[in-house]
C-alpha cells in the first residue's frame, strides 16, 4: 500500500530530472531487495525453531528456563516440533527408551551379562572378598546373593530429569541421575528387607514375602525420595554362596526324602483305614446275619417244637420218641466218630481203668532211612 | 528519510537485543542462581525464569546446580558396640539449599569440593553411629529390635546438624545403607557355621521325616483299630439284640423244659462228637447196654 503511495509522491521530479529518475529507480530496487532480506530473515528465525526429536530420545522446551507443559504433556516425543528461537526458548533432549530398567548391585557376587548367558559361574575361593563379590547378610547373620531388578517409566518429567544431576555439567539433561537414585534405592531395599528375613524364609519358605517385602520398599523410597518415577515391576533373585551350593542341594534332597516318607506314610495310611473300614463294614454285616440266622433258626426250633408239643404222635408216648431220637443220634455218633473202643465194666461191676497218651496232634510219620 | 526510518527500526531492535542481553539474565529449572552487588551476594534465585539485572561490574550473576547430586560413601570397616567388625557404605543424596551461603564457603563454588567436604562428614557420622549399636541391631528378625530404618535416620541427623552448625549451604535429601558386609575372614568362619547349621537340617530332616511318618502311621492304626473295635461292639449289640429276639421265641420249650432240655443235649452231642475223636465206652451206654444184657453167648472175643 505505501509502496504504490510512495511511487505517486516520485512522480512529479521524475519529468524533471532524469538523473533524479534513475536514482529513485535504484533506490526502489534496492529497497525491494532489503524488504525480501528481512522477509527471509524473519522466515529463518521461525524456521530455525523447527526441529526433530529422534526414536530413542525426548525433548523438552525450556522457556526462559521454565519447562513448558504439565506432566508428561512436557515430553515431546519423536517427531517434528517447533519452539521460539534463543534465548527465549531452549530446547533440551533426553535421550530416553520406553523401559528403564536398574539391577541391584549391594548383594550379588561379581559376573557379567555376558558370563550369566553362558551359564559360567566366577569359582569359588574359601572366602568372600567383600571388595570383589558382593552380599546380603539375613536376621540369623547367613550370607546369601540377592539381587534385585527393577523396571520403572518416567512419571513425573520435572522431578526425573530436573531435580537428579547425572553426571556431567548441568548443560546436560539424561536420566542417569535418576537411574542411579533408583539402584541406589533397590541396593537399600534388598539389604534392608534381607535384615530382618532368615535365610531359608528367603530362600525357600517365604520368598514370595521376601519379594513383596522388597518391592514395597522400592515403592516407598521411590516414593520419600520423589525420584518422579513409577515402579513397574520388581523381581527378585536368591541363590545361596558358590562356596555352599553341595550342602544346599544336600539340604533340599534330605527335604524331599522328608515329604517322601510323610507322603508314603499319608498313602499307607488311606489304604489302613480303607482296609479297616472294609473289615468293619463285614464284621457289623456279619453280625447282622449272624443275628438274622439264629433268630430265624431259634424261631424255626421253637416253630418245629411247638409243632411236636402238639403231635398227637408225640403226646401219646413222649418216651418212645426220646429213645428214638437218643438211637438215631447215637447211629450218627458213632458212624461219625474215628475211634470207637468198647470197655466193659469188670466183674466187680467197677468200671475198668483205662491208660491213654494223647498226642495234641497226629504225629507225623518221619521217613527216615534208618527206621 | 524513509532508508533512516528502516535503519532506526533495524538499529532499535538490535539495540533492544543487547541491553535485554545486558539487563537480564535467565535461571534453568535446575539451577539456582545468585546475584551480587559488587561483589556483595544480594539475592538468591532458584524458581526459573527472567531475572533483571544491572550490568557489570554492579550486579553479576553466578549459577548454581540445583539438581540432587547422589554419591556413595567409602565401604570401610568399622566396630559394632559388640565389637563385631562390619563393613557398610551409604549413598547420600544432596543438594545445594542456600546458594548464598554455598557460594562462599566452597572455592569458585564447586560441587566436587562440596561433596568430598560432605563425604567426609558422612564418614565420620556413619563411624560414630556404627559404634553404638550392636550387630543385632543391623539385622534382626524381631521387628521390634531392628533397628535398620532408625540407624539411616541417625546418620543422617548428625550429619544434617553438622551441615546446618557450618552453615554450608546443602541439605541431605536421602540417606540410606547402601551395602553391608562382613570381613573376608569372618565370612569364611560364617560358611562354617552355615554348612554345619545345614548338616544338622539334613540329620533332622531325615529324622523328622521318619518321625512324622510313624506318627501318621500309628495315627492310621489307632483310628483303625478303634474303627474295628467300634464295629465290633456294634456287632456284639446286634447279637445281643438277636438273643433278645430269639428269647421271645423260648416261650415255647418252656411249656415242656425237659424235652427242650433233651433236644439240646442231643443236638450238642452231635456236635462235640464229630469225625477225629475217640470215644470209650461201656455197657452202660446206649445201645451197647445190649451187651450187657445179651442172653448167654459166647462173647469171649473183646
Amino acid at each position: 500500500m505505501s509502496h504504490e503511495h510512495e511511487h505517486h509522491q516520485t512522480a512529479p521530479p521524475e519529468m524533471r530530472d532524469a538523473g533524479s529518475q534513475a536514482l529513485t529507480e535504484a533506490l526502489r530496487s534496492s529497497f525491494v531487495i532489503v524488504k525480501i532480506a528481512l522477509v527471509l530473515l524473519v522466515v529463518l528465525i521461525f524456521a530455525a525453531g523447527i526441529f526433530t526429536v529422534g526414536p530413542q530420545e525426548r525433548a523438552i522446551i525450556l522457556r526462559f528456563g521454565k519447562p513448558q507443559g504439565e506432566g508428561q504433556q512436557m515430553l515431546l516425543g519423536a517427531g517434528l516440533h517447533w519452539s521460539l528461537p534463543y534465548p527465549i526458548d531452549e530446547v533440551i533432549r533426553i535421550p530416553i527408551s520406553e523401559l528403564q530398567k536398574v539391577t541391584s548391585t549391594a548383594g550379588w557376587y561379581q559376573t557379567t551379562p555376558e558370563m550369566e548367558a553362558a551359564g559360567f559361574e566366577p569359582p569359588a575361593g574359601p572366602a568372600l572378598d567383600p571388595r570383589i563379590d558382593s552380599y546380603v547378610i539375613t536376621a540369623d547373620r547367613n550370607i546369601i546373593h540377592v539381587r534385585a531388578t527393577v523396571t520403572y517409566h518416567i512419571d513425573d518429567p520435572l522431578h526425573a530429569i530436573f531435580d537428579f544431576a547425572g553426571g556431567g555439567t548441568n548443560q546436560e539433561f539424561n536420566l542417569t541421575g535418576v537411574a542411579k537414585a533408583v539402584q541406589d534405592v533397590a541396593n537399600n531395599a534388598i539389604i534392608a528387607t534381607a535384615a530382618r528375613y532368615n535365610v531359608d524364609d528367603i530362600l525357600t519358605h517365604d520368598f514370595g514375602g521376601f519379594q513383596d517385602a522388597v518391592e514395597q520398599r522400592v515403592r516407598s523410597l521411590a516414593d520419600a525420595e520423589k525420584l518422579g518415577v513409577a515402579i513397574d515391576q520388581c523381581t527378585v533373585d536368591r541363590v545361596p554362596p558358590r562356596q555352599l551350593k553341595d550342602v544346599f542341594a544336600a539340604v533340599s534332597s534330605a527335604m524331599q526324602a522328608h515329604d517322601k516318607l510323610i507322603n508314603e506314610a499319608q498313602g499307607m495310611t488311606n489304604r489302613i483305614l480303607s482296609e479297616a473300614n472294609a473289615r468293619a463294614a463285614s464284621l457289623t454285616n456279619q453280625a447282622e446275619s449272624a443275628r438274622n440266622n439264629y433268630v430265624a433258626a431259634v424261631k424255626s426250633q421253637a416253630a418245629a417244637f411247638e409243632q411236636l408239643l402238639a403231635a398227637p404222635e408225640y403226646r401219646r408216648n413222649p418216651r418212645l420218641y426220646e429213645q428214638m431220637k437218643l438211637a438215631e443220634a447215637m447211629t450218627l455218633v458213632l458212624t461219625n466218630v474215628q475211634d470207637k473202643i468198647y470197655l466193659p465194666l469188670a466183674a466187680d461191676g467197677r468200671p475198668s481203668e483205662l491208660w491213654l497218651q494223647l498226642n495234641r496232634e497226629p504225629v507225623q510219620q518221619k521217613p527216615g532211612p534208618n527206621r | 528519510m524513509k532508508k533512516s526510518l528502516v535503519t532506526i527500526v533495524i538499529a532499535a531492535v538490535l539495540v533492544a537485543i543487547f541491553v535485554l542481553l545486558l539487563f537480564t539474565f535467565q535461571v534453568r529449572r535446575s539451577e539456582v542462581a545468585v546475584k551480587t552487588t559488587f561483589g556483595k551476594p544480594t539475592d538468591e534465585l532458584n524458581q526459573p525464569g527472567l531475572y533483571f539485572k544491572l550490568p557489570w561490574p554492579v550486579q553479576q550473576v553466578y549459577k548454581f546446580d540445583q539438581r540432587v547430586q547422589t554419591f556413595e560413601d567409602k565401604f570401610s570397616e568399622r566396630p559394632t558396640a559388640d565389637s563385631a567388625l562390619l563393613l557398610s557404605s551409604v549413598y547420600v543424596g544432596w543438594k545445594i539449599t542456600d546458594a548464598k551461603a554455598f557460594f562462599p564457603k566452597f572455592p569458585g563454588g564447586s560441587v566436587t569440593a562440596a561433596q568430598r567436604q560432605l563425604e567426609e562428614i558422612v564418614g565420620s557420622a556413619k563411624a560414630a553411629v556404627v559404634g553404638n549399636h550392636n550387630l543385632s541391631d543391623f539385622v534382626n528378625a524381631n521387628p521390634q529390635d531392628l533397628k535398620f530404618d532408625a540407624i539411616e535416620a541417625e546418620i543422617k541427623d548428625i550429619v544434617q546438624a553438622k551441615l546446618a552448625t557450618n552453615n554450608y549451604g546443602i541439605t541431605v535429601e536421602f540417606l540410606g545403607i547402601q551395602k553391608l558386609g562382613l570381613p573376608e575372614n569372618v565370612t569364611a568362619a560364617v560358611f562354617d557355621r552355615m554348612k554345619s547349621e545345614r548338616s544338622k537340617y539334613i540329620s533332622k530332616a531325615q529324622f523328622k521325616g521318619q518321625e512324622e511318618a510313624d506318627k501318621i502311621r500309628s495315627d492310621a492304626e489307632r483310628q483303625a483299630s478303634d474303627t474295628i473295635n467300634n464295629a465290633q461292639a456294634l456287632a456284639t449289640r446286634i447279637q445281643g439284640e438277636g438273643e433278645a429276639e430269639a428269647v421271645q421265641s423260648l416261650k415255647v420249650f418252656q411249656e415242656n423244659p425237659e424235652l427242650a432240655v433233651f433236644q439240646l443235649r442231643l443236638a450238642a452231642l452231635k456236635d462235640s462228637l464229630n469225625q477225629k475223636s475217640t470215644l470209650i465206652l461201656d455197657e452202660r451206654t446206649p445201645p451197647f447196654d445190649l451187651f450187657h444184657n445179651l442172653p448167654a453167648a459166647p462173647a469171649a472175643n473183646q
